[in-house]
């Protein structure tokens, strides 16, 4: 077992993992925080993407011990039901999801994406979900929702 | 009543946001795998490396040395203890009348396993990771049988059998139509189109795996099931009557979010009834969830079916006749669903939206060493549709006829309704002339020249596919309770054991409550998928709305009627003196009033209460016509859906943003069909080569940039009170068949006709480039 001290959602966390423990069960199993779902192991359905020191990373694809010292952020560092980010809301607005299986690793690669590009182009958004699988929506309205997310956002900037 | 009221922007009509997605925004959905409880075990299996071998013998021992592991389930432990195969599809026939042959589907393969895949022992530990590491020492000594994968090699005289009962490996077989009619027909033709056509196999992939928390109550006796599934009834009812032999009451089937079923997450599965069988035995919780690669071996598969298609026409373009023969594939076990898609679902709508005078319709379902095949989004209807409208598209071709003529030439037309189809099918409406019309407006079909030159100015080929269809929705379970409770505290809480799976069903129920009660939205709260509240059929076949939506709406109504009487005796005024309006009951002409809640407050239990069983007359028939544009790069025959439109005939609409949403999320998955995914198995080997989601390509979100999607609710289905009609799988039915007459018609541009009729889904690059280098 090794100690490991990060920040998560910025608070700060020391905890015992094993060597071979994912971050993504670190997060899930470790920390209960049950948002970033687990939908592949082959690292292809971004449905377990978190922010570690603000860049997109599957947390299935990254071992506990290499997040130490670093800051991880998840779909619960976002909004509440009753209070939710402009991300989120632009989701709910442009029908973005259905099952919301996706949904918090489509956020996430979303917020990576507006942080370095706050007026993406179709095409950039494209790249930044090309990682994230859908099975329900067929992608359209995520798209929108993510052009919304970023008209509302530089609207408050 | 929705239009007048404060509230009537939240009832039916109106896109309302979701009440399902602030949870789910944020995380906080609850499937089954975010659930723990204390002290649960969790259990993995091990599965068969071969796709048909004898288990000789399965050595456990040092598996159960190993740290933290509690127990290891073979086959035989569970066949000595009782437990039971899972039913077989009863009621079908073999040729000649022999009844239905498949080999016993038993929750572990005890004596020989058949498929790649096929769950061989559970392996229980205090960890997972305890688990998996135990399972690489559980050491089976396997004798591997001869075997075959590919139903055009199981059929073949000689090839080796999945199940002896089953000669020449047909485990059933399905006939419709007029032999002798139909040759006639045939005979008397201008014109013959002929194709030979393959529905490629494909996993269904909703993004949540499955998984099952198995907790059992010392005190009680009863096994708390949570699980993802659309059918927790139905789950139960098989767990405990077929398989375990216990009551029904002794089992609990509790569902929370549900990340996607499309069909796949029907009934139960082996695994789940492993989960439970563990609990009880252990007396402690159980945990299993499933990985990708559980997913690819061993949920039930979709489609997968051969078939040689003709259509007889006359000189004008009048089909005179239609000849089918097909073998579907349905894996080592052919499962009551699987079997009952290919050979009723699928046949039902063979025919379509058109007036076909005669049919000779022969299906047999085979049986291979493959994963067993169920139902996936469309369930046969996408099978069906496909051949019809890949055969009207080469008949369009043959003679010389605009591809959306040549379907109006034949369609049934609104006069004709009721109208029954050859295979005795009654559909209530349909002004199929009325759709196709429209879409072809609407994808401005006259400015594909003008397109087709711009294409061809930047290299690139372009081509249009049209694909008119219908479906028929139900799940064929007709009726469906709900309960309604106006509760004392402020709030309308409405059960029905319909299950949410992602498709905003909660929403459009409490929308209709909206309709009936005129109170906000947020005072409507939907219960599901507890079978302690109550038990019906479940979600599948796009049945929900308009069977339990229907259910409601009655409940809803009854539930103001008995508030009305209610009111009566509390402002003591006869009841038809009182007018119900937004929560409140008004003695007519006076000022005099009681709220609906206040109301439920002063009753004996604080509550108004109705208990409501609604059935419905029959089926829905949606249906549509969808078209599509590709372009094609002639260098590497990539395909890029350049255009996509659809008129949809759905019925009345509860909420459009909804209804829109499962057309185009369905449609993508009918595109993958065309375009992508594909179960390969291997031949020699029998080893699944499609395994993970990096093998089985998926789309991703640069498949489609825009779809312009049109509802048409002016033909309102007659066998409901509401005039819905089911929409789940609509956008996947008519999705496939027009991608793939798409890119036909790119490659039949670039003169390579033959080839272009031969293609195959899905229609990878290398399949086009070779098509467009046959040119001739």
């Amino acid at each position: 077992m090794t100690r490991i001290n990060l920040n998560v959602n910025g608070q700060a966390v020391s905890h015992e993992v094993e060597n071979r423990t994912l971050l993504i069960e670190l997060l899930r199993e470790g920390l209960g925080l049950t948002g970033s779902h687990v939908g592949c192991d082959s690292s292809q359905c971004g449905c377990c993407t978190v922010l570690v020191d603000d860049q997109t990373v599957k947390a299935c694809t990254m071992l506990a011990v290499q997040a130490d010292g670093s800051k991880v952020s998840t779909i619960e560092s976002m909004g509440t039901p009753g209070n939710l980010h402009p991300i989120q809301q632009a989701f709910v607005e442009c029908h973005g999801l259905q099952c919301g299986y996706c949904t918090p690793g489509m956020i996430m690669s979303t917020a990576a994406l507006l942080a370095e590009h706050p007026n993406p182009t179709d095409a950039q958004i494209e790249h930044a979900l090309e990682g994230n699988l859908c099975r329900c929506t067929g992608y359209v309205n995520i798209v929108a929702s993510v052009r919304q997310a970023a008209a509302e956002i530089n609207k408050t900037r | 009543m929705n239009a007048e009221t404060n509230y009537g922007r939240f009832g039916s009509g109106h896109s309302v946001q979701r009440i399902e997605d602030p949870t789910l925004v944020t995380g906080k959905g609850v499937f089954v795998d975010d659930v723990s409880v204390p002290g649960q075990l969790y259990l993995c299996f091990l599965r068969s490396p071969y796709p048909h071998a004898r288990i000789v013998s399965i050595d456990a021992a040092a598996a159960l040395a190993m740290p933290g592991v509690v127990s290891v389930v073979t086959g035989a432990d569970l066949t000595a203890a009782g437990v039971k195969a899972f039913p077989n599809a009863a009621g079908f026939k073999r040729p000649g009348g022999e009844p239905h042959a498949s080999p016993p589907r038993l929750c572990l393969a005890d004596g020989t396993a058949r498929f790649v895949g096929e769950a061989v022992a559970a392996i229980v530990a205090k960890s997972r990771d305890e688990a998996y590491a135990a399972r690489d020492a559980v050491m089976v000594d396997y004798e591997e049988l001869p075997m075959v994968v590919a139903t055009d090699a199981a059929i073949e005289p000689g090839a080796a059998l999945v199940w002896p009962q089953a000669t020449g490996n047909v485990c059933n077989e399905t006939l419709y139509g007029n032999v002798a009619a139909c040759d006639a027909a045939f005979a008397a033709a201008a014109h013959v189109v002929t194709l030979d056509l393959v529905n490629q196999r494909l996993v269904a992939n909703p993004m949540e795996p499955r998984a099952v928390l198995a907790v059992p109550d010392a005190q009680t006796g009863r096994l708390t099931m949570r699980m993802s599934t659309q059918m927790p009834s139905g789950a139960r009812a098989t767990l405990c009557d077929a398989i375990l032999g216990i009551p029904q009451d002794k089992v609990r089937v509790v569902v929370g979010d549900v990340g996607g079923g499309f069909g796949m997450k029907t009934g139960l599965y082996p695994e789940d009834a492993v989960v439970a069988w563990c609990a009880l035995k252990l007396g402690q919780p159980v945990k299993w969830t499933a990985d990708r690669s559980d997913e690819f071996l061993a949920t039930t598969h979709g489609r997968d079916l051969l078939s040689k298609a003709s259509l007889a026409l006359d000189a004008q373009g009048k089909v005179l006749g239609f000849r089918v023969s097909s073998h579907a594939n349905v894996g080592a076990y052919a499962t009551p669903t699987g079997v009952a898609i290919q050979l009723l679902i699928g046949p039902w709508v063979t025919t379509s939206i058109y007036d076909i005078p005669v049919i000779d319709f022969r299906l047999r379902a085979v049986l291979t060493n493959t994963a067993p095949t169920g139902a996936y989004r469309g369930a046969g209807r996408p099978e069906a549709i496909y051949i019809i409208e890949r055969l009207m598209d080469a008949a369009a071709r043959r003679l010389g006829i605009d591809q959306a003529d040549l379907r109006r030439r034949n369609m049934i037309r609104p006069d004709q309704m009721p109208f029954k189809n050859p295979m005795g099918q009654t559909y209530d409406t349909g002004a199929f002339e009325k759709m196709t019309t429209q879409a072809v407006e609407l994808a401005d079909w006259k400015g594909f020249d003008a397109r087709l030159a711009e294409s061809k100015a930047r290299g690139k080929l372009r081509g249009r596919g049209i694909a008119s269809f219908l479906e028929w929705t139900s799940g064929n379970a007709f009726e469906e309770r709900v309960t309604v409770k106006v509760a004392g505290d402020g709030y309308i809480e409405i059960f029905t054991s319909t299950q949410a799976m992602g498709q905003g069903i909660a929403t459009c129920y409490a929308q209709l409550a909206v309709d009936t009660f005129g109170v906000p939205i947020d005072k409507v709260r939907i219960i599901q998928g507890d079978t302690d509240r109550g038990v019906g059929f479940g979600s599948a076949g796009s049945r929900s709305l308009f069977t339990a939506g229907s259910a409601v709406e009655v409940a809803a109504k009854k539930t103001v009627d008995l508030a009305t009487q209610l009111a009566g005796d509390a402002l003591e005024v006869a009841p038809s003196d009182i007018e119900y309006r937004e929560g409140s009951f008004n003695i007519v002409g006076t000022d005099r009033s009681i709220g609906l809640f206040d109301l439920a407050a002063r009753q004996p239990e604080q509550q108004v209460f109705i208990d409501s069983t609604t059935k419905v007359d029959g089926p829905s028939w949606p249906n549509g016509c969808h078209i599509c544009e590709v372009e094609v790069d002639p260098e590497t025959g990539e395909v890029e859906v350049s255009a996509y439109a659809s008129v949809n005939d759905v019925g009345r609409v509860v909420n459009p943003m909804i209804v829109i949403g499962q057309l185009d999320g369905g449609a993508i998955q009918g595109i993958g069909q065309a375009l992508c995914e594909e179960v390969v198995y291997d031949r020699d080997s029998g080893q699944l080569v499609t395994g993970s989601l990096s093998d089985y390509a998926l789309p991703r979100v640069d498949m489609v940039r825009s779809f312009k999607t049109r509802l048409d609710q002016s033909v309102p289905c007659k066998t409901n009170p509401l005039g819905v009609k089911g929409v789940g799988e609509l956008g996947t039915i008519g999705a496939t068949p027009a991608v793939v007459n798409a890119v036909v018609d790119a490659v039949w541009r670039h003169g390579s006709p033959e080839a272009a009729l031969a293609m195959q889904m899905p229609l990878t690059a290398e399949k086009v480039w070779q098509a467009l280098v046959a040119k001739r």
